[in-house]
């Protein structure tokens, strides 16, 4: 009987020919990613009672989440990081202004095909777009990974997700996920492997499986992963410089689940306030009026992302009373943009340019929003008060419908401007 | 060995209409705007304070009470605050008819009872404020009241031992790992 990804990645790392779903296994993850949270972890960690690391080269730590400090609390938590990371010699330490940590990471090859990676951070799952096992875990496992280099893993059933067709003008890897999560649900694939396969997805870059891999958390997966080939081989090349074996499922593996989906037809979709799986085509919901709009974030904060946006507001200004932020999710994707001209053409349409990190998508700083205020957001999260006041209402969607909001000021479809 | 039976009064998370609240988020459990705190006894305080209908429950909870939610509790981010201040709460147990994935392995890491009880949702309307109900940790019964008996999910055998170890460090210690 043929293996999964998870089956086959989980068995190979725990040295075994085969394992089941449902079974648990000891595993040393080749990374562990960490961010601000790194402060609380390493508190966690010295309370164990350990003094260093069991392998400080497996651990990955990128300032992001509050990136420059907000205030004395943020500025202080940092502080603490860069002194454990001197204590503990972590070389890959990536500080304030480097990016987000779900972009830095493979950008300085921290992924790689068959890699096992695990993350303080549930939208870690991202890295399975590179072919890696990558999944979130909480903090005193993150600690105790610090500690030991080992964890338990339970090995995940898997559901296959087929998807069909050419992608239609407009519409991007982003309406695809909001697709497919309105219709499984906010849990509908809890604690399950997702392999995202067929034709839309091997046509689609890196970067856009990467928003399949990362949303993927947002119907509960405990992993995502696209089956690695040429483009994400030459994705790596220069990145990743040592040897590694890719993992593919097997022809006959067994699926709890195999779903299908057609994307001829899909139109650009929007997440309604206040769950993930709120979905509906934007036409529904065409003419909210809007007070903010965001491009950026680890879900759609990419190269590509900013060039939907551009493309639609060239030329062109945001509506008046409409703040536009653009959060480049990387020091190099924001880089790769000026050389592209891409950022002074967003300046000019009336955007507010952000340093790369995840700004105030977890509503910690720089455009919270007010009691009563609309947003619309290429991030992966709406719940209530994420984004500053509770009485504030978050909109997702693609760069694409973002920047053609923006420019409207309402919700508009990218299709009509 | 610690009790693998508890008892406690009862919270239904419930909205105001009444029903169980499925979907409850971390957001929603601790919201984003505390995560600079890394003391656990001060995230307490915080627990629910963005759920609606809820934002006192910190102050009328007491330790060993019992928490009670629909489907899918602890959706969302990986930030194990949102365990760590129902343990900053002393709170006994936490019953759902299903858990976010990552929730899950936080609470079970933490050595805070959690257990899935399928199908509570149609069973929700028996369950009420202030009632007595018992956790079998070990058979996964649950028992409202004395009285009437219902099926959940025992804790499976890694979450047997890190509950009894107390958490996953000390649960490391027995196993004599090189923590």
């Amino acid at each position: 009987m043929g293996l999964t990804f998870a089956e086959k990645a989980l068995a190979r790392k725990a040295g075994l020919d085969a394992v089941v779903p449902g079974q648990i296994l000891v595993v040393r993850p080749d990374r562990l990613l960490t961010h601000d949270n790194t402060a609380a972890i390493s508190k966690h960690f010295y309370k164990i009672g350990v003094q260093k690391m069991a392998n400080p080269d497996m651990s990955v730590i990128v300032l992001d989440h509050v990136v420059p400090a907000s205030d004395e609390a943020n500025a202080t938590n940092h502080k603490v990081i860069r002194e454990f990371v001197a204590a503990q010699g972590i070389r890959s330490f990536y500080d304030v202004g480097e990016g987000i940590c779900h972009q830095v990471l493979p950008e300085k090859g921290h992924a790689w095909p068959g890699a096992v990676i695990v993350g303080s951070d549930s939208h870690t799952t991202t890295h399975g777009a590179f072919g890696a096992f990558a999944v979130g875990i909480g903090r005193t496992e993150a600690a105790a990974v610090m500690a030991t280099g080992e964890l338990w893993l339970r090995v995940p059933t898997s559901f296959k997700i087929v998807v069909k067709g050419h992608m239609p003008e407009r519409v991007s890897a982003k309406d695809l996920i909001l697709h497919i999560i309105g219709d499984l649900r906010a849990d509908g694939a809890d604690y399950r492997s997702v392999e995202f396969t067929g034709p839309a997805v091997a046509e689609m870059s890196v970067a856009s499986r990467m928003v399949l891999c990362n949303m993927a958390a947002e119907m509960g997966a405990k992993n995502g992963v696209v089956e690695p080939d040429d483009k994400t081989r030459e994705w790596l090349k220069g990145r990743v410089a040592h040897p590694y074996e890719e993992v593919h499922a097997d022809p006959d593996a067994v699926y709890e689940r195999v779903i299908e989906y057609d994307v001829t037809n899909l139109a650009p979709q929007v997440a309604k306030p206040h769950t993930v799986d709120n979905v509906v085509p934007v036409t529904e919901v065409a003419g909210t009026p809007i007070n903010q709009a965001l491009v950026g974030t680890c879900t759609d904060g990419r190269l590509e992302d900013l060039e939907a946006a551009a493309e639609i507001l060239r030329g062109r200004h945001i509506a008046p009373n409409v703040r536009l932020l653009v959060l480049p999710a990387s020091r190099e994707v924001l880089l790769a943009a000026l050389e592209r001209g891409l950022i002074s053409v967003l300046i000019e349409a009336g955007a507010t340019l952000l340093n790369p990190g995840c700004g105030p998508c977890l509503g910690a700083h720089q455009g919270c929003m007010a009691p009563g205020e609309v947003t619309i957001s290429t991030a992966n999260r709406n719940f209530k008060g994420r984004m500053g006041s509770k009485e504030a209402f978050t909109y997702l969607a693609s760069p694409a419908t973002v920047a053609a909001s923006a420019l409207k000021g309402v919700i508009t479809d990218p299709r009509e401007v | 060995m610690k009790e693998t039976k508890i008892k406690g009064r009862l919270w239904v998370l419930t909205d105001a209409e009444g029903r169980l609240y499925d979907d409850i988020d971390t957001d929603m459990i601790f919201h984003n705007r505390y995560l600079h705190i890394t003391d656990v006894a001060q995230m307490g305080q915080y627990a629910l304070d963005n759920l609606k209908g809820w934002q006192d429950f910190a102050k009328k909870a007491q330790a060993g009470d019992m928490v009670m939610a629909g489907r899918n509790f602890g959706a969302g981010s990986s930030r194990q605050q949102a365990v760590d201040c129902f343990r900053a709460l002393g709170i006994g147990a936490i019953v759902a008819e299903s858990f976010g994935a990552i929730y899950k392995r936080n609470a079970i890491n933490s050595g805070l009872p959690i257990l899935t009880l399928p199908g509570l949702t149609e069973h929700a309307h028996l369950f009420h404020n202030g009632d007595e109900l018992e956790v079998d940790f070990a058979t996964g019964q649950v028992v409202l009241n004395g009285s009437q008996v219902f099926q959940g999910e025992p804790f499976s055998q890694v979450q047997m031992d890190i509950y009894q170890a107390g958490d996953l460090f000390a649960y490391g210690k027995l196993l004599g790992a090189a923590v």
